[in-house]
C-alpha cells in the first residue's frame, strides 16, 4: 500500500522518455523504467484501499496493491513473485498497456492515478536483471499433449501455464517468428522484440515446443511471409489430446469508398510489419515507405497511432489521422470512474507529430496514374449518435500514402471452417467464459482464447484470455485443475 | 534532483537525475501548466513533505436532557428503554446487523450521518451480524404482545436503499427508518473501507482540510435521493391499497411470502415466525400513538427545587431534610439544572444546598450535581452515583444501625462518577465495579473497590482506603489514584499497561524525586492524600479514615501511587511548552 498518506505528500511521476525530436530518429524504445527511488515513492501513492478497484479494472486481476507496497518496501523479489502470480507477461503489458487499471484507481477521480505501469514496468525488468525470472518446468509430465494455435499473448500465456502444469505443448505460427502482433504489428519503438525472444527462451525450457511457418487453415500470412507450410487440421485433431485456437482476429475493416483500388491505399497491418521486419534486420522487405510523401491514417486507434509513429520515422511530409466518430472530451480525471472512459488521449506517436480530426468521413479516394494523390472528405454532425453529413463541408487533402487503421472486424473465417467451429453473432468463434466449460467450442476438444473469442482487443485482455483457458484445458484433460483463475 | 514550475513556481523533486536528453514531464498540480524537465540539475532529494494537520476531535453531539430541560420537547437520547431498536427484541444496545449506523438523537435532533462498520474491510464484517427483518419483527412481536407498542418508537436500520425496503420494514413493523451507506454514496462515498486512516480520497470521512477540498456532495443530493426513496414507497404504498404510514406497520398481510419462499434458493427455509404477527384484541397498538408518561412530575427533584427556592433566587443558605427511596432516581440533577440555568457552570458556593437523605437512594443519585449542592446521604446507593458531577459534593455513610464493617461492605453501586468532572464524592464502604470510570478532573475517596476500578480515567484524584478488585487503571490516562495496598497484592491486580506504580512519597522528600512539573494538582502527593482522607472523615465520619490519619507514618508508606504514562508525558508536554512561552 506505501505511505497512508503518500498520496497526499507525493506526485505521479511519468517514465522519463526522449523528446519527440530525439526519438522520431529511431525505432529503439524511449521510454526508461523508473528508478528504484522514484518507484518507491510511486508505489508510497497508493492507498491500499478497502476495495482495490484497481483489481477489477484489470483485466488479469493484478494484485497491485500488494506489489505496490513491496515496492514501496524495496522487497523486489517478493513483487515479482506477487505479479508473476497473474501476469505471464508483464514486461510485454509494462510497456503498452493502456493501463485500465489507473482508470480504475481510486485516485483518478479527482487526482493523477497511481503510476501503476509503470511500477509494474519497473518491477519485471529488475527482476530479469536480477536473473529473478527462470523457467518453472513442471515436475510431473502428464502424458497430454496440445497444439496451440497463435503465438500471440493469449497463445503464448495459454501455452506457459500448461507447460507448466506438465503438458506438452506445441505451438503453431504462421508467421516466421514467435508473437502474433506482438512482433508484427506493435511497433519496434513501442517494445522490442527481443523481449519475446527472451520469453521464449524461458518457454522453450519450461518444455514449449516451437513450430513457425506453419498455418491451420490458409489464413492469409502476415505482410511478407510467403514460406508457410500448411497444417492439416484431421491430423490436428488426431494428435493432439486438445487444440487451443489463439490465432487472433486480424481480418481488417476497409473502406470501400470510390478509388479503393489505387495504389497507395493500404491496410494497416499490411504496412507496420514490414517495418518491423527491417528492424529485424530481413532483407528484401517489400518497398512500401511513407518517406516524403503526405500520409492520411483513417483511424484514431492504437493502430492509427502506430501508423502515425512509423510514418514519422520514415521521414513523412506530413501525417494526417482522422477519426469517424467526435473528438471525445479532453479531460484528466475520469468521468466514468471506475470503467474505462471515453477521453481524449494524445499517444506518443501523436507527440510526435500529427495533424488530428474528427467526426471525418471519407468520401473517395483521387487517383493519378493508378496512384492515389489525394482524399476526399466530409464533416459529420453526430446527433443522438447518428452521424449527418454538414453540407458543404466537403474537402480535399492531398495523400500519397492512405493507411487503413479502422480496426479489426474478427478472425479470418478459413481456420474456424477448417476445425469445425461455430462462430457467435460477431463472427468470433463462439466459446463462453462460464467456469464451468468455458472457452471450448462447438468443436470437441478445440478451444478458443483472445482476440479469436472476443474480437479485437487488448494484450492484456488476451494473456488473461490465455490463462483462463489453460486452466479450461486442464480441467477437460486431467478432470480437475491446479491452475490459477 | 529538484525542479521548480515555471509558470506558478510550485516546487518538485524527484529522486534520480534523467540521463542528458531524456525529459521528465509533469503536470503542474498548482495550475496545470506542463512541466517539462531535461537533464540533471543536481542537489540532493527532497520529497516535499508535509503532514497533514492532526484534525481536531468532533465536537460531541448536543444531547439535550430531558430531565435537567424540561423546557424542550424533546424526547430523551437513545439508548433508554424508551426507544427500542429494530435490532434486537430487547430494549437494549446489541446490533446484530453489520450495517447499522449509530444510533441518532432523533426527531427534534439532527441526522447524523456515520459510516461506522460499514466502512470495514469486507473481510471483517462478512457474516457478521443478522439482517435486520428478523430482528424488527421480534421486537415487533414481543412489543405487540406485551401491549408495549404504542409508546415506543420501533426503528430500523441495515442497507436501506430504496422505498421498497421502507414499505417491507413498516409492514414488518417500524415506525421510522435509518438510512446510512445509500446517502453517503450518494454524497460521494466510493466504499473505498479506508474511513479509519483519515485518508478519504472522497473528502468524506475526514476533517482534514486537504482532503475535504476533495468533497463533491450537495444537501440537494441528499434531498433528491430520499425524495426518490418516498415516491417510490408512495407507489408501492399506493399499490397496496394503503394511504398512510400507520394502516401499514405490522400489517404483515400485505407481504406476498409465498413467491418468496418458493424460490429455490429459499427451498428449506421457514420464515413463518418472521412473518407472523401475534393475536391481540384490536384496540391494541402495532404502531407508536402514544406519548409515554415519564412520571417527571412524580420526581423528588420538584420538591426539592421548591424547598431550595431561597438558594436559587438570593444564594441563601439552605438545609433540606428527608427519607430517600430507590423509586427516586437522578436525585438532585433537575435541581442542579435549575442552578446550570441560572449561575452556570461555576454554580452557588460550597454547601449553599444542604441535601440530608437517609436511606436506600435509587440510580443516578447527585448526576450532574451542580456546585453548591451538597448530597449528605446515611444508608446507600444504588447504581451511577455522582454520574457526570459538575461541581457538587456528595458524601454516603452507612446508617448507625448498621453493624458491619464499611471497608468490607458494599455502600455504592458500579459505574460511581462515571464522567465527573469536577466537585469531591466521598464514600464510606465499598464501591462496585468501574469506580470513577472516565473521571476527568473528580476528588474522591472510597473505602474499596470492584473490578475496573478508575478505567479509562483522565483526571482528576481518587484515594481507596482498601482493597480493589482486578484490572484497576484499565485505559487510564490521566489523573492519579492512590490505593492503600495494605497486602502488597496491588501490584497483581492493577493493569499495568498504562500506568505506573510508584510509592507514596513524603512531602519532604518529593521535591528531589519527583520533577515539580510532573506533580498532581501542583501539590505534594502526600498533602493531596491527606486533605482528601481529612475531608472524608469530616463528611462521613469514616474510622478507617482516622486511623489512617492517626497512625499516618505507618500508612503513608503502604500507599500505592498510580502515575498514568500519558499523564506524566502530557505534564512534562506541558511545562515545556510554557518554558518555550516564556523564553
Amino acid at each position: 500500500m506505501g505511505k497512508v498518506t503518500g498520496f497526499l505528500e507525493y506526485e505521479r511521476l511519468e517514465e522519463a522518455h526522449e523528446t519527440p525530436e530525439a526519438r522520431k530518429k529511431h525505432y529503439r524504445e524511449f521510454y526508461a523504467r523508473l528508478s528504484d527511488e522514484d518507484a518507491k515513492i510511486q508505489g508510497a501513492r497508493c492507498m491500499d484501499c478497502g476495495i482495490p478497484f484497481c483489481m477489477q479494472g484489470c483485466p488479469v486481476n493484478n494484485l497491485i496493491p500488494d506489489w505496490n507496497d513491496l515496492v514501496y518496501r524495496q522487497d523486489w523479489k517478493a513483487a515479482i513473485e506477487a505479479l508473476h502470480s497473474t501476469n505471464n507477461f508483464p514486461e510485454f503489458t509494462g510497456r503498452i498497456c493502456p493501463a485500465p487499471c489507473e482508470e480504475a484507481c481510486v485516485l483518478r477521480i479527482n487526482e493523477d492515478p497511481v503510476g501503476i505501469k509503470s511500477i509494474e514496468h519497473a518491477i519485471i525488468d529488475r527482476a530479469w536483471d536480477e536473473g529473478w525470472v527462470a523457467p518453472r518446468p513442471a515436475a510431473h509430465r502428464s502424458g497430454k499433449k496440445v497444439a496451440v494455435i497463435g503465438s500471440g499473448p493469449a497463445g503464448l500465456a495459454c501455452a506457459q501455464q500448461l507447460a507448466r502444469t506438465g503438458h506438452a505443448v506445441t505451438v503453431f505460427e504462421k508467421n516466421d517468428r514467435i508473437g502474433g502482433l506482438l512482433r508484427y504489428g506493435i511497433p519496434d519503438f513501442k517494445m522490442e522484440k527481443w523481449l519475446i525472444d527472451r520469453r521464449v527462451d524461458q518457454m522453450r525450457a519450461e518444455g514449449v515446443e516451437f513450430q513457425v511457418n506453419r498455418v491451420v487453415g490458409g489464413a492469409p500470412v502476415g505482410a511478407g511471409n510467403a514460406q508457410a507450410r500448411p497444417v492439416d487440421p484431421k491430423k490436428l485433431l488426431a494428435e493432439y489430446d486438445a487444440v487451443v485456437l489463439a490465432g487472433g482476429a486480424e481480418a481488417p475493416r476497409d473502406l470501400p469508398v470510390p478509388g479503393r483500388e489505387l495504389a497507395g491505399i493500404e491496410f494497416a497491418m499490411d504496412f507496420l510489419p514490414l517495418q518491423n521486419r527491417r528492424v529485424a534486420g530481413d532483407r528484401n522487405v517489400k518497398d512500401l515507405w511513407a518517406s516524403g510523401k503526405d500520409v492520411v491514417v483513417i483511424g484514431g486507434g492504437d493502430t492509427g497511432s502506430d501508423c502515425v509513429g512509423t510514418s514519422n520515422r520514415h521521414g513523412a511530409k506530413s501525417v494526417a489521422n482522422f477519426e469517424l466518430l467526435p473528438m471525445p472530451p479532453d479531460v484528466e480525471r475520469n468521468p466514468a470512474w471506475p470503467y474505462w472512459p471515453t477521453r481524449l488521449r494524445t499517444s506518443s506517436s501523436h507527440e510526435e507529430g500529427v495533424a488530428r480530426d474528427w467526426s471525418i468521413a471519407t468520401k473517395a479516394f483521387l487517383g493519378e496514374n493508378g496512384s492515389v494523390r489525394a482524399i476526399r472528405a466530409v464533416r459529420l454532425e453526430w446527433k443522438d449518435g447518428k452521424p449527418a453529413e454538414i453540407a458543404g463541408s466537403e474537402f480535399e487533402m492531398p495523400a500519397g500514402l492512405v493507411l487503413l487503421a479502422m480496426g479489426f472486424v474478427g478472425p479470418y473465417s478459413s481456420i474456424l471452417e477448417a476445425l469445425g467451429v461455430a462462430r457467435d453473432a460477431r463472427g468470433n468463434a463462439q466459446a463462453s467464459t462460464e467456469a464451468a466449460g468455458g472457452y471450448a467450442t462447438s468443436a470437441p476438444k478445440v478451444f478458443a482464447a483472445g482476440d479469436m473469442r472476443r474480437g479485437q482487443s487488448l494484450v492484456v485482455w488476451a494473456i488473461r484470455e490465455g490463462r483462463q483457458c489453460a486452466r479450461a484445458v486442464d480441467e477437460f484433460l486431467m478432470g480437475a485443475s491446479e491452475l490459477p483463475r | 534532483m529538484k525542479f521548480s514550475c515555471d509558470s506558478c513556481g510550485k516546487k518538485y523533486a524527484t529522486a534520480d537525475d534523467p540521463a542528458p536528453g531524456r525529459v521528465y514531464k509533469i503536470k503542474c498540480k498548482a495550475c496545470g501548466h506542463l512541466i517539462v524537465v531535461k537533464a540533471s540539475a543536481g542537489g540532493a532529494p527532497a520529497v516535499p513533505h508535509h503532514e497533514p494537520p492532526t484534525p481536531p476531535p468532533p465536537a460531541p453531539p448536543e444531547i439535550p436532557l430531558e430531565i435537567g430541560a424540561p423546557e424542550r420537547e424533546v424526547p430523551p437520547p437513545w439508548p433508554n428503554e424508551m426507544r427500542a431498536r429494530s435490532a434486537e427484541p430487547t430494549a437494549h444496545v446489541a446490533m446484530p446487523a453489520p450495517e447499522e449506523q449509530t444510533p441518532q438523537p432523533g426527531d427534534g435532533g439532527y441526522v447524523d450521518l456515520f459510516s461506522d462498520t460499514g466502512a470495514s474491510p469486507l473481510s471483517s464484517i462478512l457474516f457478521a451480524g443478522i439482517p435486520w427483518e428478523i430482528g424488527l419483527a421480534e421486537t415487533q412481536q414481543t412489543l405487540v404482545l406485551n401491549d408495549l407498542r404504542s409508546r415506543i418508537w420501533v426503528q430500523t436500520d441495515g442497507q436501506l436503499k430504496t422505498g421498497r425496503d421502507v414499505v417491507i420494514g413498516a409492514i414488518l413493523g417500524a415506525d421510522e427508518f435509518g438510512f446510512s451507506t445509500a446517502p453517503l454514496v450518494v454524497e460521494g462515498c466510493i466504499m473505498m473501507r479506508k474511513c479509519h486512516l483519515n485518508t478519504c480520497p472522497v473528502g468524506i470521512a475526514t476533517q482534514d482540510p486537504v482532503l475535504r477540498r476533495k468533497f463533491e456532495g450537495k444537501p440537494e443530493h441528499v434531498v433528491n435521493y430520499f425524495f426518490f426513496v418516498a415516491e417510490e414507497a408512495r407507489e408501492l404504498m399506493a399499490g397496496l391499497g394503503v394511504r398512510t404510514m400507520n394502516e401499514l406497520i405490522g400489517h404483515t398481510e400485505l407481504l406476498d411470502m409465498r413467491k418468496g419462499v418458493e424460490h429455490w434458493k429459499a427451498k428449506g427455509l421457514d420464515f413463518s415466525r418472521v412473518f407472523k404477527m401475534p393475536r391481540m384484541p384490536a384496540d391494541v397498538a402495532r404502531f407508536h400513538c402514544e406519548t409515554q408518561d415519564h412520571g417527571l412530575a412524580k420526581a423528588l427533584d420538584n420538591r426539592l427545587i421548591e424547598l431550595a427556592a431561597p438558594a436559587l433566587e438570593r444564594g441563601e443558605k439552605v438545609a433540606i431534610e428527608m427519607p430517600i427511596r430507590n423509586i427516586n432516581r437522578t436525585v438532585g440533577t433537575m435541581l442542579s439544572g435549575r442552578i446550570a440555568a441560572r449561575y452556570g457552570h461555576e454554580g452557588l458556593p460550597d454547601e449553599t444546598i444542604h441535601l440530608r437523605f437517609a436511606g436506600s437512594a435509587g440510580q443516578s443519585l447527585g448526576a450532574f450535581l451542580a456546585r453548591g449542592v451538597w448530597i449528605d446521604l446515611i444508608g446507600d446507593t444504588n447504581d451511577y452515583c455522582g454520574k457526570g458531577l459538575s461541581g457538587g459534593r456528595i458524601s454516603v455513610q452507612p446508617s448507625p444501625k448498621f453493624r458491619g464493617e464499611p471497608t468490607e461492605n458494599i455502600i455504592t453501586g458500579n459505574v460511581v462518577l462515571y464522567g465527573a468532572i469536577a466537585g469531591e464524592a466521598y464514600f464510606r464502604g465499598v464501591a462496585g465495579e468501574r469506580f470513577a470510570v472516565r473521571n476527568s478532573g473528580a476528588g474522591a475517596v472510597v473505602e474499596g473497590v470492584g473490578d475496573h476500578g478508575c478505567e479509562y480515567m483522565t483526571g482528576g484524584t481518587v484515594v481507596v482506603l482498601g482493597g480493589t478488585g482486578r484490572n484497576f487503571a484499565a485505559g487510564m490516562s490521566g489523573g492519579i489514584a492512590y490505593v492503600l495496598d495494605q497486602q502488597g497484592e496491588f501490584a497483581r491486580r492493577c493493569n499495568a499497561a498504562m500506568v505506573e506504580l510508584e510509592p507514596l512519597l513524603a512531602e519532604a522528600e518529593q521535591p528531589a524525586r519527583l520533577a515539580r512539573e510532573l506533580w498532581h494538582l501542583g501539590e505534594a502527593d502526600e498533602a493531596i492524600v491527606r486533605r482528601l482522607i481529612e475531608r472524608h472523615v469530616r463528611f462521613t465520619g469514616s474510622r478507617r479514615g482516622a486511623e489512617v490519619l492517626e497512625r499516618w507514618r505507618e500508612y503513608r508508606p503502604r500507599f500505592v501511587k498510580v502515575f498514568p504514562k500519558e499523564y506524566r508525558r502530557a505534564l512534562g508536554e506541558l511545562a515545556a511548552a510554557q518554558r518555550k512561552v516564556a523564553a
